[in-house]
């Protein structure tokens, strides 16, 4: 009861605030952007669904960031916190109640999303969209979604002050998402992989260099998306690049699993800190 | 049982002893002022009774729980009203309190409180980002009262009140204590809790410095009260230096000064000058309490007089 009653009154007060209407509405708005932008390129939805799915891994979390970031941190620097705790509730229901609050903004912005989509996607596309199809990259981008939001809620249970919070959150996204991709030129994971190798005199197998890209959640996700195109993969190029192999680390289930590990060792080790934390 | 009992409680952050071996016992249905400047360890012993920082030693239990181990029982119990408090700024007053009521699994009427504590019922369908320190506070005082608790702890509680606030606190205060609650009432303005305590502690430097009524604490650091009288004709000064209790008499014209260290000897001083002249005018200054404050908090240099307007604008608390 107390859980959902933390719930309902932080989501209510989020769901008041501009600032996250205009974060869920943006994101939907960009979704649709997509679709429409390539109404005349592709025949196919599923092939535009690929292009969402990295809009999704790379720039989703940045949307994600600033909903979170402040969900516990902002209780104990204004205060709230006090007249929370100050009820019965336990530190697990609070936890658990900003949480649940934190992940359903981010769920809403999921679906509208993906609403939004698929009604551009039948209205404009060639071929209609499928509904199999755009349920799987739902269900898919929501694991994602709470990987990320664990992880930054866990950041914001951890810190009582603002400036850590964001550090926390922003560099979580820098390492986990551009470090890991490779998106800057030397500052990678690859780049580090390689340097750390020569300077052991190892060689790293192709395995375990497959094995680490993967660890991100970023990473784990699109490889995730493979199930989207399940029948269709050979019908465009990019699919057979991305998709490849049968080892686990290119296992749909296993990505799922990293994807639910990320979020729930995060929030594990977040609850743990905030449980210890004092709140004078 | 005694509603809140510390036991060498200790809290250390780093090198500084915020509270120091604090031995306390408040009783059930009192009402109990805890004093002290600001810094004196008041806030840090509030948030050990509530759980929310842990002692560095000793033991606080409240009623009859343990308030470390068993905080979530203790505040199924508690009414607190914290200071330095935050509300949601997009929620409105009266929803802050539908979830007090909730939380607590209580059946108060919100309306009722809302009511009972002088707050607007517009404002109180408002969001409280807008409110100011004084409505904040109000409706603080509210979900304070939510589920009639057996303890009532109140954390600074005047702060931005209005005259009017203050005085309808002091009701709530009574009217609640005569349902049978306890009353911990912390403060740094002393005559806030002079009207209504029936005991008061002091806190100075992490330390309880002084326990018992205000009148023994006065009796106790000898304070006093001084009477001036403006008469018709100068009065006999020997006969009120003879009245027990008059420390010193001194006569200047018609103007008459008597010192009194026993609040006991005010009423035979006043009849005495009214039998000897008619007296014209009187004023008391009663045993400077700031006076008292100071001689146990050794400089009373944070007892500043507190702001009584409302802040205005977007302050949430």
């Amino acid at each position: 009861m107390s859980t959902y009653t933390v719930a309902r009154d932080d989501f209510k007060n989020a769901a008041r605030s501009y600032i996250v209407l205009g974060v869920v509405g943006v994101f939907a708005a960009l979704c649709g952007v997509v679709f429409l932008s390539e109404m005349n390129i592709y025949d196919d939805p599923y092939r535009t669904l690929f292009d969402v799915s990295a809009f999704v891994a790379f720039v989703f979390p940045l949307f994600l960031a600033p909903l979170a970031y402040l969900s516990i941190t902002g209780d104990r620097t204004d205060g709230v916190i006090k007249y929370t705790m100050g009820l019965p509730n336990t530190r697990l229901e609070y936890f658990v109640g900003k949480l649940g609050s934190r992940l359903s903004v981010g769920v809403a912005a999921v679906v509208l999303g993906m609403v939004v989509s698929f009604v551009v996607a039948a209205a404009t596309f060639v071929n209609a969209p499928s509904i199999a199809r755009f349920a799987t990259f739902t269900g898919l981008a929501l694991v994602y979604t709470f990987s990320f939001v664990g992880l930054f809620v866990a950041v914001s249970a951890s810190t009582g002050k603002r400036s850590r919070a964001m550090l926390g959150v922003f560099g979580l996204y820098f390492l986990l998402v551009p470090f890991w991709f490779g998106f800057f030129p030397v500052i990678s994971i690859t780049n580090l992989i390689e340097t750390v190798a020569s300077l052991l005199g190892v060689t790293v197998s192709e395995n375990a260099r497959q094995y680490i890209i993967t660890f991100s959640p970023a990473t784990a996700y699109l490889r995730s998306t493979d199930l989207v195109y399940h029948g269709v993969a050979g019908n465009y190029d990019v699919f057979a690049q991305t998709f490849r192999g049968e080892e686990l680390y290119d296992q749909p289930w296993f990505n799922v699993l990293e994807m639910l590990a990320w979020g729930v060792v995060g929030l594990v080790v977040g609850y743990v800190k905030f449980d210890r934390s004092e709140l004078g | 049982m005694p509603a809140i009992r510390t036991d060498g409680l200790t809290r250390r952050f780093g090198d500084l002893v915020a509270v120091d071996d604090l031995h306390l016992e408040v009783e059930t249905g009192e009402v109990f002022g805890f004093l002290g400047p600001n810094g004196a360890g008041k806030s840090t012993t509030i948030n050990m009774l509530l759980g929310f920082l842990e002692p560095t030693e000793g033991t606080a239990t409240v009623l009859g729980h343990d308030a470390a181990a068993e905080s979530v029982e203790v505040r199924r119990r508690l009414g607190l009203l914290p200071e330095g408090f935050g509300l949601h700024e997009n929620l409105t007053g009266r929803e802050h309190l539908v979830s007090a009521i909730q939380t607590k699994g209580a059946d108060d009427d919100p309306d009722a409180l809302i009511d009972r504590v002088g707050l607007d019922p517009d404002d109180a369908r408002r969001a409280a980002g807008g409110y100011s320190k004084g409505m904040a506070q109000r409706l603080g005082l509210a979900i304070a009262l939510v589920g009639e608790p057996d303890l009532i702890i109140l954390d600074e509680p005047s702060s931005g009140l209005d005259p009017k606030g203050i005085k309808l606190l002091r009701e709530i205060v009574a009217e609640e204590v005569e349902r049978g609650a306890t009353v911990f009432f912390s403060s740094h303005v002393l005559d806030q809790v002079e009207k209504v305590c029936d005991r008061v502690g002091i806190m100075n430097g992490g330390e309880l410095v002084a326990v018992d009524t205000l009148d023994e604490l006065r009796e106790q650091v000898g304070a006093e009260s001084v009477i001036e009288a403006t008469v018709a004709a100068t009065p006999d000064a020997s006969a009120l230096r003879d009245i027990d209790g008059v420390r010193d008499v001194s006569v200047a014209g018609a103007s008459v000064t008597v010192t009194c260290t026993n609040p006991g000897a005010k009423m035979p001083v006043l009849r005495r000058l009214d039998d000897d002249a008619t007296v014209e005018d009187v004023t008391i200054e009663d045993a400077s309490l700031e006076a008292l404050f100071e001689q146990y908090t050794g400089s009373g240099e944070e007892a500043e007089p507190q702001a009584v307007a409302p802040v205005a604008g977007g302050e949430t608390a």
